[in-house]
């Protein structure tokens, strides 16, 4: 009777629903990935000898292994000066830097993917601009080449190491600068030896977000890359099309699936202390994917004025010079990450036929194109309704599944949310396949439901980071009090609990809504032949036809995140003293 | 002690908690009596907030029983307790008003919105918050906080006030008038009330009985008056205020009593008085010891003048009211000390 009071009264039992949706879809559809791609029952390796045998799948792995670190050291090197500038200056240029590398982050990775293609082609931007000048005759073959694969996966993974680094640098007792100076450090040296080796967490942490990710990558170099630029992702979607052979498919997917977690074992543990590993790495990962959160909190309320101020600045760029070039960086930075978006917004309302840039004329007709053509609003509705059936689903989930394991002990927490986050770290090839193989026992294939609860299993795990992260924050002495006076479980987690964590719960349902608006590679794998979500009509069309109606859909998209980021901004200033949290520290 | 004619209200049957091998609280037995103010005091670490907890209902015993009003409460959740907790960071819930923070006890009760606000009113005006009730708590200085969670705690009337280092936030002077606060609250409201702290000006100021902790034991339960003056271990006489341990005096500690074994003299500094070896001698002088020895320091604080005298194998601390017309020793001076017979403490060793 005890134990059974007990086991109800842990709370555990609210992560059950998350489990469930993730192990039916994703978790047990792994397992068995892995044993076809061991021939069980009768267990071999012959398939991976297969993969390892055949020159040109090798030639991919590397050449994946090959791209994703080039992207990672291009992102550091323009990332770790922008984040240092943008932690230097005053607090409201701080903000609003941020926000600006906030809303590409936000942005639709496809819409960021056609810019590329607007700005690059034949008839783009750059090719046209240089055609004007005199300065060549015919395009130069800018598209389908390694570098337009560079760009586009720094432009789209750049933010990740921005905002992480960022958040590092904050971090960092700004007094220890004016401690290593007053000791006579000369300003490069109090950098190198006190502010860069306290922001390599940030380092790291950044670099593996991003190289991990880039290794999944799947749309941007098949959009941008030529077809020599093949990553293992695209490669694997080809056999997928090509022939459905579950065996060569699976092992395809281990190998890459291996390679991000053999990356993420050796460089997510934290090498400083033996103890308690694995829960600082699982918790590595949900700051990672809570720093934006983390940045929306601080823009919307102005909780905690210990921050950096322009006096990091001035201890290392006290000349003017420096003054000059950093200002000249950062504008630079932002150019980079801001521009290729108002180049589609142009677009979008151009007069030609082709994506010609700049457009002979101005015209509405893209827009009007978009909206008479029922394949597209009809594609736009369908991703509506799975958008809002995802964030419902998850934000519930997702709450609760965080709120259980908030209350149970740090190292099953660690475990459990590492689980969750699997399909967030996963490339998504690997999920959607995982996915596909779950729905088609539950016979949801080409169906919305089926569509949502694969979305949903990336949608959980950004509600439960997020709402995570707030929870950390929040003090469990508010519902003891609530308790003392009165208050039984339910009432206390509706008056106390909630109202406090809804602006985490608010960012959580943004996410999974976004996420899900956004997916297209496994969307692509669950779809069936009838159901066309947006992404997806919009990454069809940009293989086929190349016409400026996308471009239109594109700058409505630009506009979503502005949107989100405005509705953000009034929820959470109305919430203003609970996020001040002003609970003053025991005095001991 | 008067109070011991009271009726029980907290009983602790032998109750223990273990969090994992360690025992926060070991076998911890005790009776609070309604209507008096306990004080938990103890070096940190020493089990005070488990106990606390334990009480409230947010830890639960591994074994023994909790009895409120003469009832088990091992099956009672912490929200049917009935009681007023202050929590050390005060807790105040940052998203609604003190004026909501205040009526939250009373929604949670069932108390109509009419009837809430006229409570409100009344207890913010005896807390002198009058004009505070729309404010957020994070607008509120420390003190200020601190009265509006006194206030939510007391304003359903509960039979039992928990207090878990109530002052602790709070600064020197503020704490001082606080605990003046304090003491008239509980005298109005009669209200069992159990409070924890580390600081013992508080507790002996506050409490008609303190309870001792240590290692999660209970060391001794007594008044103030009885726990300073006649300590029952050698902890507690260190413990609260200072104490002179005679361990190997070389010379025979004169008593009325005989010495119980297992103990050792205890003597407090401000019962001994120094004076020069040439000095006349008491009229009562019968009823004393004296021993000479020499002056290793003086140290001067404020109203008191603190000698440490080497005497024996000891280093006796000496504390004297300053006051004019006195000899002033010197580190060096040959001095005689002398006390009451009955002055010494045998305390458990
Ligand atoms: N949740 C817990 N898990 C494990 N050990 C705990 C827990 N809470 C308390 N302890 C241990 O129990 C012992 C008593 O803790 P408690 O908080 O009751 O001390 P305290 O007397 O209130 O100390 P302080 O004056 O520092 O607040 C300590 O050794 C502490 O480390
Ligand atoms: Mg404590």
């Amino acid at each position: 009777m005890n134990t059974l009071q007990k086991l109800a009264g842990t709370p555990i039992w609210l992560a059950v629903p998350a489990f469930a949706i993730l192990l039916a879809i994703f978790g047990i559809p792994m397992v068995l990935l892995f044993l076809i791609s061991l021939d069980a029952p009768t267990f071999s390796v012959a398939n991976y000898q297969a993969f390892f045998g055949h020159g040109a799948n090798v030639r991919v792995l590397f050449q994946t292994i090959e791209v994703s670190l080039v992207a990672t050291t291009l992102c550091l090197i323009i990332g770790y000066p922008a984040a240092y500038l943008i932690t230097a200056v005053s607090k409201g240029l701080r903000t609003t830097l941020v926000v600006l590398v906030v809303i590409p982050y936000l942005t639709s990775f496809l819409v960021r993917t056609y810019a590329w293609i607007v700005i690059l082609g034949d008839r783009g931007l750059i090719n046209n601009v240089l055609r004007d000048l005199g300065l060549i005759s015919s395009p130069l073959q800018l598209l389908y080449t390694r570098m337009a694969v560079y760009l586009g996966m720094v432009h789209i993974m750049l933010p990740l190491m921005i905002l992480p680094l960022v958040s590092v640098m904050l971090g960092i007792d700004k007094s220890l600068m004016a401690a290593a100076r007053s000791m006579g450090a000369r300003p490069f040296a109090a950098f190198w030896r006190v502010f860069l080796p306290l922001s390599l967490p940030g380092i790291r942490s950044g670099s593996l977000l991003v190289f991990v990710l880039c290794l999944g990558f799947y749309i941007t170099p098949a959009a941008l890359g030529g077809l020599r630029d093949a990553m293992l992702s695209t490669f694997i979607a080809a056999q997928v099309e090509t022939s459905f052979d579950m065996a060569r498919t699976a092992t395809s997917a281990f190998v890459l699936l291996g390679i991000a977690v053999v990356m993420l074992v050796i460089f997510g543990l934290d090498l400083s202390g033996p103890r308690g590993r694995a829960a600082r790495t699982s918790w590595k990962w949900v700051h990672l994917f809570g720093t934006p959160m983390r940045y929306f909190n601080e823009f919307a309320a102005y909780y905690r004025a210990k921050y950096w101020n322009a006096s990091l600045y001035h201890a290392v760029a006290n000349n003017r010079w420096w003054k000059i070039s950093g200002t000249v960086f950062v504008l630079l930075t932002m150019c980079f990450l801001l521009f290729p978006s108002i180049v589609v917004i142009i677009m979008s309302f151009s007069a030609g036929e082709f994506l010609q840039f700049p457009p002979p004329g101005i015209s509405l007709k893209w827009y009007r194109s978009f909206f008479d053509d029922p394949s597209w609003t009809g594609a736009a509705l369908t991703s509506i309704q799975i958008g809002l059936g995802v964030t419902l689903l998850s934000t519930i989930v997702g709450t609760l599944a965080a709120y259980g394991l908030n209350r149970t002990v740090p190292r099953l927490r660690s475990f459990l949310t590492l689980v969750v986050l699997a399909p967030i770290t996963f490339p998504s090839i690997v999920v959607g396949i995982a996915a596909y193989l779950g729905l088609l026992k539950f016979g949801l294939i080409g169906t919305k439901t089926g569509i949502a609860l694969t979305h949903s299993l990336g949608a959980i795990a950004y509600v439960l980071v997020i709402v995570s992260a707030t929870l950390a924050n929040f003090d469990r002495r508010l519902e003891q009090a609530a308790m003392s006076m009165g208050a039984g479980p339910l009432w206390t987690f509706i008056r106390v609990t909630l109202p406090l964590i809804r602006p985490g719960i608010t960012g959580g349902a943004l996410f999974a809504f976004m996420h899900s608006f956004d997916e297209v590679v496994k969307t692509s794998l669950v779809s069936g032949v009838s159901i066309r979500t947006l992404p997806l009509k919009m990454w069809e069309d940009m293989r086929h036809e190349i016409d400026p109606t996308i471009a239109a859909l594109a700058s409505l998209l630009v506009l979503l995140p502005v949107v989100w980021l405005i509705a953000l901004y009034v929820t959470w200033w109305r919430s203003r003293p609970s996020a001040q949290r002003a609970l003053p520290e025991p005095a001991t | 002690m008067q109070s011991s004619q009271l009726p029980a209200q907290i009983e602790f049957c032998s109750v223990t908690k273990m969090y994992g091998p360690i025992p926060a609280v070991s076998n911890l037995s005790l009776i609070v009596r309604r209507g008096e103010f306990l004080t938990i005091l103890g070096p940190s670490g020493s089990g005070k907030t488990t106990t606390l907890m334990l009480l409230a209902g947010f830890v639960t015993p591994s074994k023994g029983d909790i009895l409120i009003g003469g009832k088990s409460v091992a099956a009672v959740p912490s929200y049917r307790r009935d009681q007023g907790i202050v929590f050390q960071s005060y807790a105040l819930f940052p998203h609604l008003t003190v004026r909501r923070n205040l009526e939250f006890p009373l929604e949670m009760r069932g108390i109509r919105s009419a009837e809430r606000a006229k409570r409100v009113e009344r207890i913010l005006k005896r807390v002198h918050l009058n004009d505070f009730g729309g404010r957020m708590p994070s607008q509120l200085s420390g003190g200020q906080q601190q009265r509006v969670a006194l206030a939510r705690a007391l304003i359903a009337d509960p039979p039992i006030l928990l207090l878990d280092e109530p002052l602790g936030a709070l600064d020197r002077n503020l704490r001082e008038q606080m605990q003046v606060e304090l003491k008239g609250l509980h005298k109005e409201f009669g209200i069992t009330t159990v409070c924890v702290t580390h600081d013992q000006d508080e507790a002996l100021t506050l409490s008609d009985r303190i309870v001792v902790m240590r290692e999660g034991r209970i060391e001794q339960t007594d008044a103030p008056e009885v726990l300073y003056d006649r300590p029952a271990t050698r902890f507690v006489a260190n413990f609260l205020g200072e104490a002179n341990i005679f361990e190997n005096p070389g010379f025979k500690i004169q008593s009325d009593v005989v010495q119980p074994s297992g103990t050792v003299a205890m003597l407090r500094p401000e019962r001994i008085g120094v004076a020069a070896p040439a000095a006349p001698q008491h009229a009562d002088s019968d009823l004393r010891q004296s021993v000479t020895g020499t002056v290793a320091d003086m140290i001067y604080a404020g109203p008191l003048r603190k000698y440490h005298v080497r005497a024996g194998g000891d280093l006796i601390v000496v504390r004297e009211h300053v006051a004019s017309g006195q000899q002033i020793f010197r580190p060096g001076d040959e001095v005689r000390l002398e006390w009451l017979r009955s002055d010494v403490r045998f305390v458990a060793a």
